[in-house]
């Protein structure tokens, strides 16, 4: 008899201490080893997100919460988290981890399935992102939340920078799912000189909580 | 060993800190703090290495790597620049290009040669008989060539790479740089600082004696106002210092790359550094003009910075005995001050016959130090290394000799400004500096310092200033986060730092070009490729007047020095020869990289970015052999048998699965979805019906078929689509770009890698799929072509499509990525009874080829369209609103007799299948093979290829000539396709 689960594209080499079995993933709540480190990682591609596409993009809104006006700006409220992509379109990710009912609207797609997802927090955050990107995630002229849609470790992503305040800093990204293996691989050696430590998902959420 | 001043205040050596390594099998000890260069120098080597083409000895000239002289082998690595490299604990040096030792070449003997070698000798002897060539080019890369690396060497270290960002770069960390920096940062802005040696402080940094040292409080000396500046540099907020790092490129847009060497604390042993800026400060100052005269870079010969440095910031002194032929003010600061620390000055001659400082006139007067004014070194003597010099005026009429062991050798100064003409800035000749100065800068580029000609310390430092707040200036003004207010007010304030600095000295005139009146012969005009003054003058009369030219013939310039010895002389020496036509100097090409980088660098820490299928572990696990297929690794093969035999007969005779998770996965929704489709499908889509996948191609405008796969109707206006593995990455794009002028309302969501695909195909596959799902799959209920949803075990959601690509019975099904692996092992579970087995790509691709069915890249290129590959019937001339893409293409290829045609082929005599690509030939070349390969289900070779109209007809004989046959060709005849299961009965059942 084979057990129905579901696989995330991103696995660490170290043990879960502590797992919850979720919608069929197995989510990892913490890793063995964990403990306080100055930089974590953290996969997320378990949470839900959508795709919400429309000409009157002004007029919807998703669950309730408001999606930003402005070119990659975004939106962070009650744990859901809105990316304006571009005029017709933006992201949704449901940063609470709970998985809210699709919307009946045409205009949404589940895109969970689309991307790995992770967050990257701790003080290095932005040292470990410029070994991987040219993006200015300093940019003085952009507000946190904001979006980025481009290349990191030379893989098109959307990367939303939520905070760049000292040990607060951090970021959540999606790629393309097949990228997840060499993804991980390429930010767990960029963040080896700072000590990057894969984590689980109450570290996230204390880290979210923070915010 | 020699004695090192250990007390000086510019040191930046530790003398109570050694550094033992290894040269050439015995210990040798350094400082911490050394190059490895200055180590060696300490411990009495002075000859480094043997030169390109003559093995001429070569020792210290530059202490700045400008040129080959002193690159070595170290820790097994060629070419390294020992004059920038710090030596380290254990590190193993070797010389290099030597048949013997540096100090006894037995290829010395070529340099008695150079009158059989002369310039272009490579372009016009060897070449007639055709066949010495070929003994010759071994012999020369014999004897030539500096470094040697093994093939299978692995460079030792961690290479890495960082992108960061800054409001402003400045190039270059002396005064100039430092008070950009500072200027910028200010200002709020972001600034990184580029610098190449381990330090900031550029030209200041080792100077203690200078004239001009009234021009700080309490007569500050230069290094000390250069520690000073640096220490407000390095304690900014809003400033980060990169020593130790070379830009080797600028580029439009204010982009710099460059790379940094680690420190003993550093992760890394070099990094690749690119930066996006919006504003360029150059500030890279100047390196010395070479003096040519006869011997020039004879060990003992060197620069002025070179001995000053040694002595200054390594505390060794170069030579007992030396002798000054300079051209500039700071060959004399450095003539009175090494007199002050112990060195015999037996004379300084001085090219000029005007224009020296007064003050240092003094001094040289004080001391007793002989000085001779329009004089110049015009040969020095001795073997290996400098035993005297002939010193001459510039006219020869009168000459002296001295006894030496060091001649300080300096004609000029030349601006460092490769990163200007990388950023695009054209340059001339300006007769006051003799410089090639930037006429017009790039957008947002400024250039500070002594590149432009400044000497006086208080100019360069304004000069750095006005280039920092201009630079601050382009910033605000392309950035609103700045805010505009105070932009008025810094231009204010860079007009009153300009008409202050007005007030200060300005461009100091330069030194002359002159050469010592000598034939020539053993003039080094570039120490890297030895090419000498008479080399010059021989691609001259040849008929070769720009530099750029005789650069390329005589290949001055083209050495690991990037043209720092003879960048600025080369066109100087030209012009001059060529003064009757009166056209001023030009500059070399200037190319990136500006100095050496190793490979491994620009390869950073080398991460693969490959996708992987759901499938991929478990894959590997069943023995699957990947292969790098675009963007993704897939299973290629199962076993070590490449031809799949075993896999191929068990999609024929039982059950098989393939992961086809790859494949290109779209949905398109909104109001005008379907009249995009009709715009890029050549099938009518109105026609997509409910439960039925409905298969089609995408042409380009040229009617060539671009793409291919299947269609499935979700509901109105909702659709869900497949594309090739290799275009889904630029479906989104394609869709927008011919759709660019309808305003349509439509939405594409790309699935690709939130869908996996299992493949499952053979005659058992129905049996299997029974086994996990209550849905009727029955022939009648799920037929070909036909679409179903379905819930496994009401948990996992399905797309199920029956499809026959490998010509059997065959169903696709697309499944959530994450539950990818769940189904997988359902279906295997449920399949092993049958004992079902993996396939993989090449196994689909033979199937498929039996069955005649096409893939794109394959069975056609670029030129290959929809009429040519027999897919015609998929096009529906008749849609009227659509414009189909290609529509007005295929039209006229309807009718057109000499496009190629896919046809299927038999090898004859029962051969081998041909290579793929093979060409078709008779006496010229008539197309080729796409796919063949000897297939085990029909016991013969087939393969399909496109050819010629005229040979598609059945029954002809194709010509085969594959690469390397040696004039024996094989031979095919075409047949009728498909070659199995023609009616189609197998996948349809």
């Amino acid at each position: 008899m084979v057990e129905i689960k579901r696989y995330s594209p991103v696995a660490f080499k170290v043990s879960p201490k502590r797992v919850e079995v979720r919608d069929n993933w197995t989510v990892v709540l913490e890793y063995d080893g964990e403990g306080q480190g100055a930089n974590y990682l953290v996969d997320l591609s378990h949470i839900t997100r959508f795709d919400v596409q429309s000409s009157n993009l002004d007029a919807i809104k998703p669950f309730g919460v408001t999606i930003p006006q402005g070119l990659c700006e975004s939106n962070l409220q009650d744990g859901l988290l809105i990316n304006r992509m571009n005029g017709i379109q933006a992201s949704i990710f449901c940063l609470s981890g709970k998985k809210p009912e699709m919307p009946s609207e045409s205009s949404y797609t589940e895109t969970t399935e689309v991307g790995m997802c992770m967050a990257i927090f701790g003080k290095n955050v932005f040292s470990i992102t410029e070994k991987l990107t040219s993006l200015d995630f300093m940019d003085p002229a952009k507000k946190t939340p904001f979006l980025y849609q481009g290349p990191m470790s030379h893989i098109p992503c959307q990367i939303i920078t939520l905070s760049r305040d000292g040990e607060k800093c951090g970021i959540i990204f999606t790629a393309s799912r097949g990228y997840g293996k060499d993804m991980t691989h390429a930010i767990m050696d960029a963040g080896a000189e700072f000590g990057v430590k894969p984590a689980g998902e109450d570290k996230f959420k204390s880290w979210l909580g923070s915010l | 060993m020699m004695t090192r001043i250990n007390q000086l205040p510019t040191l930046r050596v530790d003398p109570t800190k050694k550094v033992v390594f290894d040269y050439k099998g015995k210990d040798y000890v350094g400082a911490h703090g050394d190059t490895v260069a200055t180590a060696l120098y300490y411990n009495d080597v002075r000859i480094f290495g043997r030169s390109l083409k003559y093995h001429r000895p070569r020792g210290l000239y530059s202490l700045d790597g400008e040129c080959s002289n002193t690159c070595m082998e170290i820790d097994g690595i060629p070419n390294v620049r020992t004059e920038n490299t710090l030596v380290k604990q254990g590190m193993k040096v070797k010389e290099q290009n030597v048949k013997g030792s540096a100090e006894n070449d037995m290829m010395g003997f070529i340099d008695k040669l150079d009158f059989m070698m002369p310039a272009g000798f490579y372009y016009k002897t060897m070449h007639k008989p055709a066949s010495i060539w070929p003994v010759a080019m071994k012999q020369i890369r014999k004897a030539a060539g500096l470094g040697v690396l093994s093939p299978d060497f692995e460079m030792p270290g961690k290479f890495d790479q960082i992108f960061p960002s800054a409001d402003v770069v400045v190039i270059g960390g002396g005064p100039a740089g430092m008070s950009a920096a500072l200027a910028s940062a200010d200002k709020g802005l972001r600034v990184i600082i580029m610098e190449s040696r381990p330090w900031l402080g550029g030209f200041f940094d080792y100077r203690t004696f200078d004239y001009r040292d009234e021009n700080y409080k309490n007569n500050k000396q230069l290094y000390s106002r250069a520690r000073e500046l640096a220490s407000k540099v390095e304690s900014h907020a809003n400033i980060r210092v990169f020593t130790h790092t070379s830009v080797v490129g600028t580029y439009t847009n204010n982009l710099v790359t460059g790379f940094q060497i680690g420190k003993d604390n550093d992760k890394f042993t070099e990094r690749y550094i690119e930066i996006r800026a919006n504003a360029v400060v150059v500030a890279t100052g100047c390196i010395e003009r070479p003096l040519i005269f006869e011997n020039n870079e004879r060990p003992g010969v060197m620069q002025v910075g070179c001995v000053h440095r040694l002595a200054r910031t390594y505390g060794i002194l170069a030579g007992e005995r030396a002798v000054f032929s300079v051209g500039h003010d700071l060959g004399l600061e450095a003539a009175i001050d090494l007199f002050d620390l112990g060195m015999k000055i037996l004379c300084v001659a001085d090219v000029r016959e005007d224009g020296q400082n007064p003050h240092l006139m003094i001094e040289l007067a004080k001391r007793n130090i002989p000085y001779l004014k329009g004089w110049v070194a015009a040969e020095a003597k001795g073997g290996k290394r400098v035993k005297g010099v002939v010193m001459t005026t510039l006219d020869g009429t009168i000459s002296r000799d001295f006894d030496c062991d060091l001649i300080v050798a300096s004609a000029g100064f030349t601006p460092l400004n490769g990163p200007l003409t990388l950023a695009h800035a054209k340059l001339r000749y300006d007769s006051h500096t003799n410089f090639f100065v930037a006429d017009k800068m790039p957008e947002k580029t400024h250039a500070a310092g002594r590149m432009l000609g400044l000497e006086d310390s208080l100019s360069i430092e304004a000069s750095g200033v006005i280039a920092g707040l201009k630079a601050a200036l382009d910033c605000k003004l392309m950035k609103e986060s700045y805010g505009n207010s105070d932009v008025d007010a810094l231009k204010s304030e860079i007009d009153a730092t300009v008409a202050k600095q007005k007030e200060l000295p300005g461009p100091a005139r330069g030194s002359k070009f002159v050469t010592a009146p000598v034939k020539g012969r053993k003039s080094f005009i570039c120490f890297d490729e030895d090419t000498t003054i008479k080399n010059i003058r021989q691609a001259i009369e040849m008929g070769f007047d720009v530099p750029e030219l005789i650069k390329r013939f005589t290949s001055a310039g083209t050495g690991p020095g990037q043209g720092g010895i003879p960048g600025h002389n080369l066109p100087l020496y030209v012009a001059k020869y060529l003064a009757a036509s009166g056209a001023p100097p030009k500059p070399t090409t200037v190319r990136a990289p500006l100095v050496p980088t190793l490979i491994a660098t620009y390869a950073g820490s080398k991460h693969i970015m490959m996708k992987r299928t759901p499938m991929d572990d478990m894959q590997r696990a069943d023995g699957g052999v990947f292969r790098k297929i675009g963007v993704w690794e897939r299973a290629r093969y199962f076993s070590d048998d490449f031809s799949c035999k075993k896999e191929i007969e068990n999609v024929r005779n039982n059950v098989g699965m393939l992961d086809g998770s790859t494949l290109g996965k779209f949905r398109i929704h909104g109001p005008d979805a379907l009249k995009v489709l009709q715009r890029v499908y050549v099938s009518d889509m109105s026609k997509v019906k409910l439960g039925r996948v409905k298969y089609s191609a995408m042409c380009n405008d040229d009617g060539c078929v671009i793409d291919d796969g299947v269609v499935i109707k979700l509901a109105e206006n909702d659709y869900y689509f497949t594309t090739s593995t290799a275009r889904a990455g630029a479906t989104i794009e394609w869709l927008r770009y011919h759709t660019r002028f309808d305003g349509w309302d439509f939405y594409v969501v790309n699935l690709t890698d939130s869908m996996g695909v299992i493949n499952l195909s053979g005659p058992n596959a129905r049996k299997v799929l029974q086994k996990i799902t209550s849905e009727d799959v029955s022939n009648s209920a799920f037929a070909f072509s036909g679409y179903k949803e379905f819930m496994v075990k009401d948990t996992i959601p399905v797309k199920a499509m029956r499809l026959g690509f490998v010509g059997e019975l065959s169903y696709e099904f697309h499944v959530p990525s994450s539950y990818m692996v769940s189904l997988w092992n359902m279906l295997k579970d449920a399949g092993k009874e049958f004992n079902i087995q993996n396939f993989g790509v090449e196994a689909q691709n033979v199937l498929r080829m039996e069955k005649c069915h096409i893939i794109l890249g394959q069975e056609s290129e670029q030129r290959t369209n929809l009429l040519d590959l027999g897919l015609g019937f998929l096009w529906d001339r008749t849609k009227k609103d659509a414009k189909t893409v290609g529509a007005v293409a295929l039209r006229q290829a309807e009718n057109d007799p000499t496009r190629f045609r896919l046809v299927g082929f038999e090898m004859e005599n029962n051969g081998r299948a041909a290579r793929d690509g093979a060409l078709i030939v008779d006496d010229k070349v008539r197309g080729y093979v796409c796919t063949a390969r000897d297939s085990f289900t029909l016991n013969k070779a087939v393969g399909m290829a496109l050819v010629e109209s005229h040979l598609a007809k059945v029954g002809t004989r194709l010509e085969i000539f594959e690469d390397e046959c040696g004039g024996e060709r094989i031979y095919g005849t075409v047949v009728p396709m498909p070659f199995y299961d023609p009616d189609g009965t197998r996948m349809k059942s």
